[in-house]
């Protein structure tokens, strides 16, 4: 009997029974795939189905059939088998599957999207377009599971870290949210060491996620997204406004990405004064120098001093 | 029965992943009587033969102990099957919390990148995978997965896409980073991406006569041209941003930490770990104009290794650009 039939017998045969089955049971009625005379072999065979099925997600209830728990029996209960009914229009199940195959092979997520097919109408092929989308490359879909397992479960978790300025070092934390910026992923919660909220860009997490301890519960009205800042090549998280004037060449794209970036005038020479929401400190100043001679700090004074100098150092 | 081959390992491990597929194929076949073997086929991710030698399997399959009307009906005719006698399989197996997390993960990713057609369709879907999936399959996941506000999309991206499906050439103004220029030229785009935040098109480059990689964003004017063109089949998602060239010039520079992230925005060659908490690294470019750029933005944070013309580059754009506050 080939493997496949036998385990498709033993799933149909589990599913449609009404009570639990006993091996001897589950033998007698599938004598060609467990019915060899050495008993031990069968049973042997039996448990290693067994595993396969579970290994696929199919759900398998033991239960005693006596008090005194002498002999087991088999069962997959329905309602822990089945899909429940979703109802999907074509345009959803296209986008579900345009997103399992973005960034790379990722079988879980495909393998889901097939599931949920079925609640969708036919001719899918036709309107599943095959939009392809990239996202970080160094992140690992295992890194990221991970954190989605212990945050899903309440565990905390354990890593190494590695910050933006290089230094490394093991964390701890409470895992409260993950939040998607600008093609990155990032675990915020609360580094138990430190006792603050923080949040880890996943590509910079340089080991296993190993799993700790109970998960400390997020406090009411947590929101993960405050707690991602953006990134050191952007003008910086926004505090306070800036005007910056931009040369013809780059002032059409300069603040394209930037929300709340206004426009204040054209000057006649064909710049363009913009003003625009940024941080204090460093990231603003060095990104207004990475347009070179078409990027020019207005206001405040500031600014423009701290870009002097930036610029008399490197001369 | 079907030959086996190999050792009983790879035996289970194949059974075990057709079974996985026949798990949600059967129940779509009940669902859909008549479905076509190609769709079937490319729906599930299956060759066609594979899934005739495991539909014709399931014949002899079905609900021990196999009396009258036990086994499973299986029909192909005219390229289409049918499926009967099968009512334990007509409903699919649950999603795994794996499936369920791996595709919200994606799903959330996807939504919050600006620019997506398929946003609004998806955002409906994960709410109603949240509903019905509900916690003991997602946890508390879903109200713990957010996206961020990443910009907004470029104003080209349609027109790009369009051109793309239409196998159509665009004239465009394109502001190149790598030598501080804006150029027109003309391209044939075969693909659009987002990667780290940006979206890129893949097209054939015929001011250089190569394939190249443009940043839409930077795209200041995109017009059709009416002219079709035949793809290459270019490359897209998942393609490094960055193809050496032969004319590449080899730069080192030595990385502060306040300028380390550069190695992980851009793609870099070799990276050595110095002193300090520095990083030695080289980055390929084809022109130094970008990168006297970049060296001038993080300014005592990062050093010029090699070559010396970069040096001199730096200074002449520090010269340059002092002179706007003079």
């Amino acid at each position: 009997m080939h493997p496949l039939e036998r385990l498709v017998d033993l799933v149909a045969l589990l599913l449609d029974s009404r009570r639990p089955l006993t091996f001897e049971q589950i033998r007698d009625k599938m004598s060609d795939a467990y019915g060899q005379e050495d008993l031990h072999s069968a049973k042997r065979m039996f448990e290693r189905d067994k595993d396969i099925l579970r290994d696929v997600g199919v759900p398998i209830d033991v239960v005693p059939t006596d008090v005194w728990e002498v002999e087991q029996a088999y069962v997959i209960p329905k309602d822990k088998y089945y899909l429940p009914e979703i109802e999907f229009e074509p345009e959803e199940i296209s986008a579900l599957f345009v997103a399992a195959r973005t960034g790379g092979e990722d079988a879980p997520a495909e393998q889901a999207v097939r599931k949920l097919l079925y609640g969708a109408d036919g001719g899918l092929l036709a309107g599943a377009s095959s939009a392809p989308f990239a996202t970080e490359a160094g992140t690992t879909d295992a890194r990221l599971t991970a954190a989605a397992e212990a945050i899903a479960t309440r565990r905390s978790v354990r890593f190494t870290y590695r910050t933006a300025r290089g230094a490394g070092s093991e964390r701890h934390v409470d895992p409260w949210g993950l939040v998607f910026r600008a093609g990155h992923w990032y675990l915020v919660g609360m580094d138990r060491e430190r006792g603050e909220i923080r949040a880890f860009r996943l590509s910079r997490v340089s080991s296993a996620l190993r799993e700790g301890d109970e998960a400390g519960p997020a406090p009411e009205g947590f929101r993960a997204a405050e707690h991602v800042q953006a990134g050191p090549w952007g003008p910086g998280e926004p505090e306070e406004r800036a005007t910056v004037a931009f040369s013809p060449d780059v002032a059409w794209w300069a603040t394209r990405g930037i929300q709340g970036a206004v426009v204040e005038r054209f000057r006649p020479d064909g710049w363009v004064q913009v003003s625009l929401p940024a941080a204090r400190g460093d990231a603003l100043a060095s990104w207004i120098l990475s347009f070179g001679p078409d990027a020019e700090a207005v206001e405040p004074e500031s600014l423009r001093k701290d870009i002097v100098r930036r610029l008399e150092a490197v001369r | 029965m079907t030959p086996r081959t190999g050792g009983r390992q790879s035996g289970t491990t194949r059974a075990s992943h057709r079974l996985e597929r026949l798990l949600v194929i059967v129940p779509y076949l009940v669902r859909h009587p008549g479905t076509e073997l190609t769709e079937i086929g490319g729906l599930f991710g299956v060759g066609q033969d594979d899934l005739v030698e495991d539909l014709n399997l399931l014949f002899v399959a079905g609900l021990p102990p196999y009396g009258p009307g036990d086994l499973i009906g299986v029909d192909i005719e005219d390229g289409r099957v049918w499926i009967d006698m099968a009512d334990y399989f007509a409903r699919p197996l649950r999603l795994t919390r794996a499936e369920a997390l791996a595709l919200y993960l994606r799903g959330t990713a996807l939504a919050g990148t600006p620019g997506v057609r398929e946003a609004p369709a998806l955002a409906s879907a994960l709410r109603k995978l949240e509903e019905k999936l509900g916690p003991e399959t997602l946890g508390e996941l879903a109200q713990r997965v957010e996206s961020a506000e990443a910009g907004r999309p470029a104003e080209t991206l349609d027109v790009i896409r369009n051109a793309v499906e239409e196998h159509e050439r665009l004239r465009i103004e394109y502001y190149a980073a790598s030598s501080a220029e804006i150029t027109t030229r003309e391209i044939e785009p075969e693909e659009v991406f987002s990667a780290i935040g940006n979206w890129y098109a893949a097209a054939w480059d015929h001011r250089s006569g190569e394939e190249r990689l443009f940043r839409a964003d930077r795209i200041r004017k995109a017009e059709p041209t009416g002219v079709r063109f035949e793809p290459r089949g270019l490359a897209g998602a998942g393609r490094p941003l960055y193809t050496p060239t032969e004319q590449d010039v080899p730069v080192r520079l030595l990385l502060h930490p306040g300028a380390r992230w550069v190695a992980e925005y851009y793609e870099v060659g070799e990276e050595t770990e110095r002193e300090g908490g520095a990083l030695e690294v080289v980055l390929p470019a084809s022109r130094l104009e970008w990168v006297a750029r970049l060296v001038l933005r993080l300014g005592g944070e990062a050093e010029v290794l090699e070559p010396p013309e970069l040096k001199a580059r730096v200074g002449d754009l520090a010269h340059r650009t002092l002179g706007l506050y003079e």
